[in-house]
């Protein structure tokens, strides 16, 4: 770590570029969530009753998948800038472990949920659920390929840009998990 | 390559965005869009009250359809730059544009049916209104297949001079993701998630928008830069044609 505190200049993670891709896809999904929470107010008795309907435990077991993966691809981060390529592939191996996990969860919650009636036209409540989560969804499947793309990466003769493309894709992914966690409070917490 | 036909293809861009939105605004009256929940009669009324603005709006927004694929071709040319020869990905986003052309031209022609005689059954008149709609906003396919081509082209550019930025690439990329929710509007009479609401009409519209004008300020700078260094390789063969001549 002293080599961060000893650094002068900010560092942005990643090349300049991915941001663009980063913060335009977070505003795009606090536009979800703001039209979710406006309304969600104009119907908070169907929206809460719509809600209890949902598993949380699901939720918390995604949740916690969601941030193991996160965890583990910021520790493959470090043992690359640690000259370690292969510990570092294990750890993003972990990674897209958990990320299966989640997607194995959600199909299982997605089941459930039909299987009980609830879809898509069901109510306003679950049309968000389904398009939110799975908009998400989709971001987690892009996230597993780019997961597979920076193990690949790791395995070629190691390159002054090797560590970058890491972070970008490192950066994707904490968006993806951030976005999540997001998800989880506003589906299923909030009251 | 003659600067003039690209920067002549790069500029039809430009004509397209006018004349489409004079189309689409004030003449079909098509933005704000139809509401999916409008009833047969309120939607033919639609069509009878302004018949011959629909009809000229609707020729005029299919007729500059077609600078689509001039605009394409310009995109075309520098995906070659960047894929040193063109390349499959210039290919996918050569034939994927050129199929988004046919895509916005088609639903102007079934609006144009459904003002041809307005006077017909009005759940003809709602269907052909429908039809036009979803065949607008739904098909997203070609514009995402066309926008990740273009996203990995300029991230993959190895040029010493890259053609683009590679945030217009990350750009790119994310443009592709923003037109996927307009699919799910098979799904949705009302809400942010119907052909009428944010996620489908508004916010692609205003992206849709801003990639054109990104596109088309980076092909203009690709196109001119492009042209400089052609002319300073012209330029260096003649100085040493004529060193060779004063030599001999």
């Amino acid at each position: 770590m002293s080599e961060h505190t000893a650094r002068r200049t900010p560092h942005l993670p990643g090349e300049t570029g991915v941001w663009v891709f980063i913060l335009g896809d977070m505003l795009m999904f606090a536009a979800f969530f703001i039209v979710f929470m406006f309304y969600r107010g104009e119907d908070v008795a169907l929206y809460a009753k719509s809600q209890l309907t949902l598993n949380q435990h699901l939720g918390a077991v995604n949740t916690f998948l969601m941030l193991s993966s996160s965890w583990c691809v910021a520790v493959a981060v470090e043992t690359a800038r640690g000259g370690r390529p292969r510990g570092a592939q294990v750890w993003l191996l972990s990674a897209m472990a958990c990320a299966v996990g989640f997607v194995v969860v959600k199909f299982f919650e997605y089941s459930e949920k039909i299987a009980a009636g609830f879809t898509l036209t069901s109510n306003d409540f679950f049309m968000y659920y389904y398009m939110l989560t799975g908009l998400h969804l989709m971001h987690v499947l892009l996230g597993l390929g780019v997961l597979n793309y920076l193990w690949f990466t790791l395995r070629a003769p190691p390159a002054a840009s090797t560590l970058r493309t890491l972070e970008s894709g490192a950066s994707f992914w904490h968006m993806v998990d951030i976005l999540w966690i997001v998800l989880f409070a506003l589906l299923y917490l909030v009251r | 390559m003659n600067i003039r036909n690209e920067l002549l293809c790069i500029w039809s861009a430009v004509l397209f965005v006018i004349i489409f939105t004079i189309g689409i605004w004030p003449l079909t009256h098509f933005l704000p869009p139809h509401l999916p929940t409008a009833s047969a009669e309120e939607i033919a009324a639609l069509y009878q009250d302004r018949t011959w603005q629909i009809r000229l709006g609707l020729f005029l927004m299919m007729g500059c359809s077609g600078l689509v694929c001039a605009f394409v071709a310009a995109i075309t040319v520098a995906m070659k730059r960047m894929e040193q020869g063109a390349g499959p990905l210039t290919y996918t986003q050569l034939s994927a544009g050129s199929l988004g052309a046919v895509l916005l031209i088609i639903p102007c022609l079934v609006w144009t049916v459904a003002a041809f005689r307005p006077d017909r059954d009005p759940q003809l008149t709602l269907l052909l209104n429908d039809m036009g709609w979803i065949m607008l906003f739904m098909p997203f396919t070609t514009f995402v297949v066309q926008n990740i081509a273009i996203g990995l082209a300029i991230l993959g550019d190895r040029n010493a001079a890259p053609v683009m930025p590679r945030w217009v690439g990350f750009l790119n990329l994310w443009v592709a993701v923003l037109f996927v929710p307009g699919g799910l509007l098979t799904f949705f009479k009302k809400g942010p998630f119907a052909w009428s609401g944010v996620f489908v009409y508004w916010v692609p519209l205003v992206v849709f928008l801003g990639w054109y004008l990104v596109m088309f300020a980076m092909l203009r700078k690709s196109a001119i830069n492009a042209h400089h260094e052609s002319r300073l390789a012209a330029s260096v063969l003649a100085l040493d044609a004529i060193k060779a001549d004063q030599a001999s």
